[in-house]
């Protein structure tokens, strides 16, 4: 397992994939701590909504995590190299399960980091409310890996696909329609934060922590297992 | 050594008998169809300790029985059987297989060496340096084995995913046109490599479209033409069954029993059939000359020939292709 | 020991060939049909047609809407209600465009890049700058047609919904011109920066998600900065919110103002401004697509 796990870390780590992370994951930092500065009235929602529900949570962690959990998979089977792992005596999940660290492990900190200051800053120092839009980032990251990797192992348009579900479906729909953000992973990241910070969130419209948990959970193990049967069915390039 | 043959229908067969070792890779009525297309068609046969080539023209499904064989790809229908397993989802035979596709991608920013490692990592080799110094001397690139493999050229590319796949000493070896791009030397050298561990008593399977690469590698041949088994056995023995397997053609004429009187006693003829419907079957093993032969006659004794055709078509090709090399 | 090399009768053309206008054309029509996955199977065309496919979806709600509202209140409620219309369609559907250029721009160009079959091109007569120009071009006529399509689908609902379709078409031939100068100039800006964008990678994949990212983050980014910050430099920052570049010009054409470009800041600097800010971001762009390919040769 450690070595399908490094051998991604390597595929997936190359200086301009790392600096345009590294350039995505500080604008939240900066719009924070400029809105400190400028310091204008309602603090909370507004934050929160720009930079944390759209910027964050919206844009940057779903991109980003797409852009490396599609190459995961999709890479290998793109260049053909996918065989080089599943002709070895190892179960499958130990192809997969590594593959995902990986991602969570490349995209991840940026994140985490990203969420952790501008909350930070954001919130002048409360450390619950940092750390609630810390871990659900995370969380969020997760989620996100989960389902990409599955995405381009699937699918060779896995990256046209994954962008339709981002900006149409979480950006566009779940705005709108109530029942499809039940279908958002957006909206249990962010249901997740309110659920560990209530006293800051209380008043916002969300669905429980301990369903968000829960189907964090599912999301999670769900597209692992999906990923799993798919590298045991299909037919290897 | 014996050999069989079908064709079309008919099955002219001369039993493989004596001694055979115990089959280590099965195949059982294959088939594999994508949508409409059919690559393999209702394929079986037994694959036995030694050098087994796998030969066909390009298109006739050779990578995908391989394929199938490797359980990188499903069968539609049969089974696929190594060493009395399915290959099929089976992770732990992997141990025992080395396959080497036809693909020539490898990650580039890896050396060459912590490629084979890597793979013999995965495959849960013991005491790792050892056999990756012994795969690598394999194939002899000790010198190159610490530089990255996007400087190395085509050949040693090969030459390194050759160790990857021998790296965890696999008892089965499958190689899906291994020779891609060698040169002379190379060729030399696989050669013997083949032949050592032939002599361990491994099972080889090469796959390749060129005649002479068969010809001087393997024992056994399995020829494939349109998702066919076509022939199998000794190559010798293929080549000696199929001059001595004499050919079909159907004449429809004017005056069937009068030409039949006047074809029996050319010489490129073996023997005459007259058909209900009046159709004369002539069995000739000497169909070149035949064609010449055959029109003079007809036109020396006035009878007007309305058709001729060979019935073995998917025979014809296979002689063609087996003897224009 | 002499060789010989014996001529076995392969026919060389001798005929007409035709020269570089018909090759420019083929590169053309080569592109169309790379972007609209023709001949190529039909998992390649999903994405392409879904996108023309909401886009016209969005229109013809927005037909529908109107038409029911004129219907229940009267000719003429839908404007004064100022639902959505066709000077609101490039604001509301930008980013849909956007993605749409994002995804299938690369197609044009990456495989060409990845395969290396740009030599193959050059060798004929061909230029560089042919070679681009005319994947612009087919790309384009996409695009102006993602953009034209369902504003003519919006109009002829207008128009269809209105009791009277003759009075409505007079009163409102105007929006015709205007709309396609609109999707012209939303089809040019973002075919350029995506193939732009696309010039620079093998991978398609990395060449879209970089092309959304830059859309979708610089959108939050520059209204929440623009927010915070008053004055010019508010103004300016606004101004970087890529999305609403061309929605800027769409205004201008109409001369009214699109609910995505209401609360911008940038809407306080003149309109001469902002038009030759869409140019500046569409025609340097172009030039410097132009000058990445033109110094290609076999």
């Amino acid at each position: 397992m450690r070595s399908v796990y490094l051998l991604t870390l390597r595929q997936l780590s190359g200086k301009w994939r790392l600096g345009i992370m590294a350039v995505l994951a500080a604008m939240p930092v900066i719009i924070s701590v400029i809105m400190l500065h400028e310091a204008t009235a309602d603090p909370v929602t507004d934050f929160e909504e720009v930079v944390l529900g759209a910027m964050l949570a919206g844009s940057i962690a779903p991109l980003v995590v797409l852009a490396i959990a599609a190459a995961a998979f999709g890479n290998e089977v793109e260049d053909r190299t996918l065989a080089n792992l599943t002709i070895s005596p190892v179960p499958r999940w130990r192809i997969a399960l590594p593959k995902l660290l990986a991602t969570i492990t490349i995209a991840g900190p940026f994140i985490a980091l990203s969420a952790f200051f501008s909350a930070h800053v954001g919130f002048i120092v409360d450390w619950q409310a940092t750390i609630a839009v810390t871990v659900s980032a995370i969380v969020g990251v997760a989620m996100y890996a989960s389902l990409f990797v599955w995405l381009g192992l699937v699918s060779t348009q896995a990256i046209g696909v994954g962008l339709l579900y981002i900006v149409l479906w979480e950006g566009f729909f779940a705005g709108f329609v109530s029942g499809a953000r039940m279908l958002s992973i957006r909206y249990y990241a962010i249901a997740l934060m309110h659920a560990m910070d209530p006293r800051r969130f209380a008043e916002l419209d969300h669905v429980s922590g301990t369903t968000a948990v829960i189907v964090a959970a599912v999301v999670i193990v769900g597209f692992l297992a999906l990923s799993v049967r798919r590298l045991r069915m299909m037919d290897v390039p | 050594m014996n050999a069989t043959i079908r064709s079309s229908g008919d099955t002219v067969m001369r039993e493989a008998s004596g001694a055979a070792a115990a089959p280590v890779i099965r195949v059982q009525n294959v088939s594999r169809w994508f949508g409409s297309v059919v690559a393999v068609s209702d394929v079986t046969f037994d694959i036995t300790p030694g050098i087994t080539g796998l030969l066909g023209p390009n298109g006739a499904g050779k990578t995908t029985l391989l394929r199938m064989m490797t359980g990188l790809a499903d069968v539609s229908t049969g089974r696929v059987t190594v060493f009395g397993e399915p290959v099929r989802d089976n992770p732990p035979l992997y141990r025992r297989i080395g396959v080497m596709s036809e693909h020539e991608t490898v990650y580039g920013f890896m050396k060459g060496r912590e490629f084979v490692t890597m793979m013999g990592r995965l495959r849960g080799v013991p005491e790792l340096e050892e056999a990756v110094d012994r795969a690598i001397a394999l194939v002899d690139l000790e010198d190159a084995q610490y530089r990255p493999m996007q400087t190395y050229s085509r050949g040693m590319r090969q030459r390194m995913r050759l160790a990857a796949t021998l790296v965890h000493e696999p008892d089965v070896l499958i190689l899906d046109e291994p020779l891609n791009g060698a040169d002379p030397r190379q060729r030399l050298h696989f050669k013997h490599l083949l032949e050592t561990l032939k002599e361990q008593g491994k099972t080889i399977v090469i796959s390749s479209h060129i005649l002479e690469e068969v010809e001087q590698l393997a024992d056994t041949v399995l020829l494939i033409v349109n998702g066919k088994l076509a022939a199998s056995g000794g190559f010798r023995a293929i080549r000696a069954a199929l001059d001595q397997r004499p050919y079909h053609v159907r004449i429809v004429s004017d005056a069937p029993r009068r030409l039949a009187a006047a074809v029996v006693k050319l010489a490129s003829v073996d023997a005459v059939h007259v058909d209900p419907d009046g159709a004369l079957v002539v069995l000739s093993r000497n169909v070149g000359d035949l064609q010449l032969e055959l029109p003079r006659l007809a036109q020396a004794e006035k009878i007007g020939l309305r058709r001729v055709e060979p019935l073995d078509d998917s025979l014809e090709s296979v002689f063609g292709y087996l003897v224009d090399a | 020991m002499t060789g010989t090399v014996f001529d076995i009768g392969y026919q060389s053309y001798s005929g007409v060939r035709e020269g570089r206008g018909r090759a420019r054309r083929a590169v053309f029509k080569d592109g169309l049909r790379a972007a609209l996955g023709l001949g190529r199977g039909a998992k390649a065309k999903i994405l392409p047609w879904f996108f023309f496919f909401v886009l016209s979806a969005i229109a013809t709600v927005m037909a529908i809407v109107a038409g029911a509202a004129d219907r229940l209140g009267g000719a003429g409620t839908a404007e004064k209600m100022h639902l959505p219309s066709h000077s609101d369609y490039y604001g509301i559907a930008s980013i849909i465009m956007f993605v749409f250029a994002a995804v299938v721009g690369p197609e044009l160009l990456c495989r060409d890049k990845r395969d290396g079959v740009i030599n193959l091109y050059l060798v004929r007569p061909l230029t560089g700058s042919d070679y681009i120009v005319s994947r612009w071009a087919a790309f384009m006529v996409v695009m102006s047609t993602a953009a034209w399509l369902p504003q003519v689908i919006l109009f002829l609902g207008l128009c269809g919904g209105d009791p009277n379709p003759a009075t409505y078409f007079a009163a409102h031939w105007m929006d015709i011109p205007r709309f396609l100068l609109a999707g012209l100039a939303m089809a040019a800006y973002t075919t350029t920066l995506a193939l732009l964008t696309a010039s620079f990678t093998s991978r398609r994949a990395y060449a879209s998600v970089f092309l959304v990212g830059l859309f979708v983050i610089t959108t939050p980014f520059t209204v929440g900065l623009a927010q915070e910050v008053a004055g010019t430099a508010g103004q300016w920052i606004s101004m970087f919110n890529l999305t609403n570049i061309p929605v800027h010009v769409n205004d201008f054409i109409f001369g009214d103002v699109s609910e995505v470009t209401k609360d911008a800041p940038a809407r306080q600097l003149a309109p001469w401004i902002r038009v030759a800010w869409y140019f500046a971001w569409t025609l340097v762009p172009g030039a410097v697509l132009w000058w990445r390919y033109r110094r290609l040769s076999a």
